[in-house]
């Protein structure tokens, strides 16, 4: 087919299978490095914590949760906008949508099993983590379901299964429609993976439906989640944690970071994976209004925190305030203040949203500032509480920082497996936003792709 | 052992008018296959329904009223009272409750759209991998060879590339 | 009784936050601050009775020590004219403790003699409790601790050497309120006398600043002291509700 032609069906197809089957050198040094980076930054140090005990990491007395439960939070807001977004604009209708949203969904699976790693790593004997889910057994024990934690057990479970099936839902068409043009093992996997798929209008009909409803029900679910992960704080009393806000509070900082996630992603699938003509300016501009509206949401929840902490006159409320604003972790206050609430100003100009390489440099700042976030809502608010007897510093250790850069080669890791597994863009509904071929052969389309 | 009739269509318009009149002639309703979801399919073969729905339903009501007597039961069957707190505590039950509900309800989906899509599916069947790449397919089952020519005339005539017979085994 | 009539019952009594009134004892202590010297021997004792670990210097400057009972020390004024307060703190065993609905597998809960207990074997070490607890008194076992001998000949047989990765805090010296209620159970009374069982701490301090007994005894020593003008609890506002009650300082202005 010429190339000055318009987008055709058999492109999408033939550029998506590509994209799983021809494996040059380049993608091999990038996964060994990242299995590598994983060994040895996350499960070498870790496996040395598991031997030692958490005293490896920098934590103390007062600060016994540290990095790690900040890295969960992170880990956890940055699921939260793939399915979660992805879900919204399917009921919406968005087209724009369609390009990118596997990826994102992937995004959204792969950061719940890190933020998962991250419970065992937390954990000071992981290796009863069985013990906090409900199963019957010989100490007739049940975990006490009035426990935030709990709540958080319960709610990223469902959350891990409903998005692990609302992927793999959605890329059923696709997964059949790779079998057809796969060989030997490749062959066999896609034909378990799509059970048997013909694309008939009865298969259609269900999946259409199927699919609406799992959206249906995972936006709230999104929703609850990242609330009971905001209850593990704000259902203590430890002031400046004690706050009503938190719910709402990190559910915006979620979707806020999710997104920074997506243009992150986006930019290197559309860089590395040659879907340039897929994933096109009108996604970073579409993402880029997004993240300025989230970037406002999130700046004035930040301002009504700090007014409520201030009026309720609560000493304790004062101390933690202006220990957040002006104390030890300070700097780190106002790097999160810069690059989470000043910088994303710079989406409203169209013509920051269109450039793609100001974009990820913006959506890094950004998860380094949310990032910046989650680390200061544990730091500060545990090294201020009640007695004063009891306040103290934490420094992150060389352990837990590894362990956190290993964190992010853990998620390359599964990311760049997963490429090669699913069609890292949706097939059909790229395929759908075009225009259909014509009866007539010779008569190329007219309409515009996307 | 059943022949099938499948007529390879360029576009989906001409597709669905060929299962439109493949219906009118008497046949059983022919099926479509397409590399994406037909619109106005409804209107020719027929208005589609689903479990799907019911499945959901069903599956939210029993999630909702097992996550509560998960919670309710098991701190009944270990008295474990904590920070003087009834034994059966409402609201953090309710969250256990709205989490179990739509864990159940997805599932449940799940189920609901494997047993009315008939999939997952082990035999083989009728199916052209042109149609997972860009053309549209009609397939209709003939008992015969007089109803295959019938069928492959009005497939012709609705412009299809081309008419193949397909036999899929009982 | 039909069965919709037992789950009525079950779901009245079960709906009932007073469920600590069926406690067979409620164990509390007072702290007279008037009396306290902060000479740190409470320390010492629940050190040695609760096999403590010593965690060494590197990791006490950490921040990773363990006392179950601490005298925090509070400077007031500015030099010369200061003053130094001294408050004991050790696990308040609230009644309506915030640690013990946040564990995820029930390692804390309340038991029959309204203790705030720890179960070790239990814990998975999600350090909760810890933040929860607003006195800052669960201590975590940050390594696997060792006692170099002849140290570990010294090690308590009824109490449990904690392993790594575990939380833990005051009991009350719970091993002693148990051998005083089999001592009772064999002479055939029903109830330990007050006075019968001491924590480690109370039984060493020399002012006798710490008093421990039954709360639900009106005529213990630590009820009586309870009534006390000078009693208050440490961050009621919180609503804890703590077995611990302290006793305030009496003060001449013009010292």
């Amino acid at each position: 087919m010429p190339e000055a032609k318009e987008l055709q069906y058999a492109d999408i197809h033939r550029d998506v299978v590509r994209s799983i089957v021809e494996t040059g050198p380049k993608y091999y040094i990038t996964l060994g490095t990242a299995i590598f980076v994983t060994l040895l930054c996350f499960f070498f140090p870790w496996f040395y914590q598991l031997y030692y005990g958490i005293g490896a990491a920098g934590l103390n007395h007062p600060q016994v949760w540290g990095t790690y439960l900040a890295s969960f939070i992170f880990w956890i807001g940055l699921s939260h906008s793939g399915t979660l977004l992805s879900c919204v604009l399917h009921l919406t209708n968005s087209s724009w949508r369609k390009a990118m949203y596997r990826s994102a969904e992937a995004m959204t699976l792969f950061s719940l099993v890190v933020a998962f790693t991250f419970v065992m790593v937390h954990l000071g004997r992981p290796w009863f983590i069985h013990w906090s889910l409900p199963y019957p057994n010989q100490m007739e024990m049940w975990p006490n379901f009035r426990s935030p934690l709990l709540f958080d057990v319960m709610a990223i479970t469902t959350y891990l299964t409903g998005s692990a099936i609302f992927i793999y839902m959605g890329s059923i068409p696709d997964f059949a429609a790779v079998r057809d043009r796969t060989i030997g093992w490749r062959n066999t996997m896609y034909t378990l993976l799509s059970l048997g798929w013909r694309g008939t209008d009865r298969e259609w009909h269900r999946l259409h439906w199927a699919y609406t409803f799992l959206a249906v029900l995972i936006i709230p679910l999104a929703v609850s989640v990242h609330s009971i992960v905001s209850w593990d704080f704000a259902l203590s009393i430890v002031p400046a944690l004690h706050q009503t806000i938190f719910a709402p509070y990190f559910v915006v900082g979620a979707i806020y970071s999710g997104t920074a996630g997506i243009v992150t992603v986006m930019f290197i699938l559309r860089k590395y994976m040659d879907f340039g003509q897929y994933i096109t300016k009108v996604h970073f501009d579409n993402l880029g209004k997004l993240l300025l509206v989230l970037s406002l949401i999130w700046t004035y929840i930040n301002m009504v925190e700090l007014f409520t902490g201030w009026y309720s006159g609560a000493s304790t409320e004062h101390e933690a305030l202006q220990y957040k604003l002006f104390g030890y972790y300070a700097p780190l206050y106002w790097e999160m203040i810069l690059f989470c609430a000043v910088a994303p100003l710079l989406c409203i100009s169209k013509r920051f949203r269109t450039s793609f390489v100001p974009m990820l440099i913006l959506s890094i700042a950004v998860n380094i500032g949310m990032y910046t976030e989650r680390f200061l809502i544990v730091g500060t608010s545990l090294s201020r509480q009640y007695l004063p007897d009891a306040w103290g510093l934490y420094v992150p250790s060389l352990v837990e920082l590894s362990i956190i850069l290993g964190s992010f080669a853990l998620f390359s890791t599964f990311f760049l497996i997963f490429v090669k597994i699913f069609p890292s863009v949706s097939m059909y509904e790229v395929k759908e936003t075009m225009s259909t071929p014509k009866t007539e052969p010779e008569a190329p389309p007219e309409g515009n792709p996307a | 052992m059943t022949n099938f009739a499948a007529g390879i269509f360029h576009g989906p318009e001409s597709a669905l008018a060929a299962a439109g009149t493949l219906k009118g002639a008497g046949y059983t309703t022919p099926e479509l296959m397409s590399p994406v979801p037909i619109e106005g399919v409804e209107e020719v073969l027929g208005e589609k329904k689903s479990v799907i729905k019911t499945f959901t339903l069903m599956g939210g009501i029993l999630g909702g009223t097992f996550g509560f007597l998960l919670a309710a039961g098991t701190a009944v069957l270990y008295l474990h009272p904590t920070g003087g707190r009834p034994i059966i505590t409402i609201p953090p039950f309710l969250i256990i409750t709205y989490e179990m509900t739509i864990l159940f309800g997805i599932l449940f989906t799940v189920l609901g759209f494997f047993i009315s899509a008939r999939l997952p599916v082990i035999r083989e069947r009728v199916y052209l991998p042109e149609s997972a790449v860009d053309k549209f397919v009609v397939t209709v089952a003939c008992a015969d060879d007089e109803h295959f020519k019938r069928a492959e005339a009005i497939l012709r005539d609705a412009g299809a590339e081309q008419v193949r017979e397909v036999t899929e085994e009982a | 009784m039909s069965i919709l009539d037992r789950i009525a019952d079950g779901w009245r009594k079960y709906r009932k936050p007073g469920y600590y009134d069926e406690f067979d004892y409620h164990w509390g202590m007072t702290v007279d601050l008037d009396r306290c010297t902060g000479c740190e021997a409470c320390v010492t004792a629940c050190q040695s009775e609760n096999n403590l670990p010593i965690v060494g210097e590197k990791a006490f400057a950490e921040g990773r020590e363990v006392k179950w009972i601490r005298i925090e020390r509070y400077w007031e004024g500015e030099f010369p004219d200061v003053k130094l307060r001294f408050i004991p703190m050790l696990c308040q065993h609230c009644d309506s403790a915030p640690c013990e609905t946040v564990c995820p597998v029930s390692a804390t809960y309340h038991n029959q003699d309204g203790l705030n207990t720890q179960v070790y074997n239990r814990c998975i070490g999600t350090r909760s409790c810890a933040v929860y607890c607003p006195y800052e008194v669960r201590y975590f076992n940050f390594y696997d601790h060792h006692w170099d001998s002849p140290l570990d000949q010294q090690l308590n047989p009824d109490v449990t050497v904690r392993e790594k990765g575990v939380m833990e805090k005051c009991t009350f010296c719970i091993q002693r309120i148990r051998q005083a209620k089999d001592v009772a159970k064999d002479d055939g009374r029903r109830r330990v006398r007050d006075g019968e069982v001491q924590p480690a701490c109370v039984q060493t301090c020399p002012t006798q600043a710490l008093v421990f007994g039954d709360r639900k005894d009106p005529e213990s020593q630590v009820s009586k002291l309870m009534n006390n003008p000078r009693t208050y609890r440490v961050l009621d506002e919180l609503n804890t509700d703590s077995s611990v009650v302290y006793l305030k300082k009496v003060e001449d202005d013009h010292a």
